[in-house]
């Protein structure tokens, strides 16, 4: 299994983070490997990648965070705002709409020339 | 998952991020909660590769390894702490603007029976100064923050740009304004001491802003 390179997932990483945090709260190193460990090992992501678009999505108002003290550390939770749910079901239904259109490409076969 | 004390895990962690601390530049409260949150990261990373069975100094290694190295991971948070620090310059601009504003407004105004917009202007000519500050000012918090959603995102170099924009707008306001009142005979009594000192203040600080954007001008990652 190859890691996907970070510059192929631009334009969704930010549907893939929304989507870890759907099924709830979760910290940076979560998010991480949740995506890592829902795609097999595909999406193992660097963390530059991760944590700066985390508090990018934040910014929007896409996501929340929450700071709390675990084991004396601080720890930074996020979960999903209501705009950042309606902003997933946005993202899902474009990457529908652009899978089909590119396996459709991408499966058709050429047919050989006639002699 | 509590936070491993072993220094075999500490000293590398602590070496790491003193090095990755090493390359951020930005609001320091900014950074100092992306390093609360890589350390947080690493730590849990370790943890999980010792619970594993890996050696406590192989896995801090490993994890330090996957995390990326220090002038990366800076690199990749150089954009959001340049946007931050756009974002805070502009609100702290827009927020202290009516207390300096409200002093001209009080000394410089019209004669009672002059009225409508061309009075104002004579009287205050920095007015078109401050609706366009105010209009960059706005329009890059709603682009760099939730209204990025609806309009195109401003990038982190746009963001330094605009920032640089106002500064220097308000720069020239204020040394506009100072010259208008010194030239109109204004600048006596109490109110125009306030509001000298207010100006002269911001002055200062708009320089100081100047000054960061240059030497801020070194990587935006987008």
């Amino acid at each position: 299994m190859v890691a996907m390179r970070p510059e192929l997932l631009k334009g969704h990483l930010d549907a893939l983070l929304l989507a870890v945090l759907e099924p709830g709260p979760r910290h940076g190193y979560a998010v991480i490997e949740s995506l890592r460990a829902g795609s097999a090992g595909t999406l193992a992501l660097p963390t530059g990648t991760v944590y700066p678009a985390l508090h990018r999505l934040e910014r929007a108002g896409l996501i929340g965070s929450d700071w709390e003290t675990v084991g004396g550390r601080r720890r930074r939770t996020y979960q999903l705002t209501v705009a950042g749910r309606a902003a997933l079901g946005e993202h899902r239904a474009l990457w529908d709409e652009f899978s089909a259109a590119v396996s459709a490409v991408l499966a058709a076969r050429t047919r050989p020339a006639p002699a | 998952m509590n936070p491993p004390a072993d220094p075999v895990v500490e000293t590398p962690i602590r070496a790491y991020l003193d090095a990755v601390a090493g390359h951020l530049r930005g609001p320091c409260r900014l950074r100092a909660r992306i390093l609360a949150e890589l350390r947080d990261g690493l730590e849990q990373a370790i943890a999980a590769r010792i619970d594993r069975g890996e050696p406590a100094d192989q896995a801090a290694a490993t994890a330090i390894t996957e995390f990326g190295s220090p002038d990366v991971v800076a690199a990749a948070f150089a954009g959001e702490l340049t946007t931050g620090f756009a974002r805070r310059t502009m609100i702290t601009f827009v927020a202290t603007g009516p207390l300096v504003g409200l002093w001209w407004l009080l000394l410089l105004r019209p004669d009672p029976w002059r009225t409508g917009i061309g009075a104002l202007l004579a009287a205050i000519p920095v007015l078109p100064l401050v609706a366009a500050g105010l209009a960059t000012a706005a329009g890059t918090l709603a682009t760099t923050g939730r209204l990025m959603r609806w309009f195109p995102e401003a990038g982190p170099g746009r963001a330094l740009a605009a920032t640089a924009a106002v500064a220097g707008l308000t720069l020239a306001g204020d040394v506009l304004i100072i010259a208008v009142a010194g030239n109109s005979g204004a600048l006596t009594g109490a109110l125009a001491l306030i509001a000298l000192a207010a100006s002269l203040t911001r002055i200062g600080y708009s320089l100081y802003i100047v000054g960061q954007v240059a030497t801020r001008c070194w990587r935006p990652s987008r």
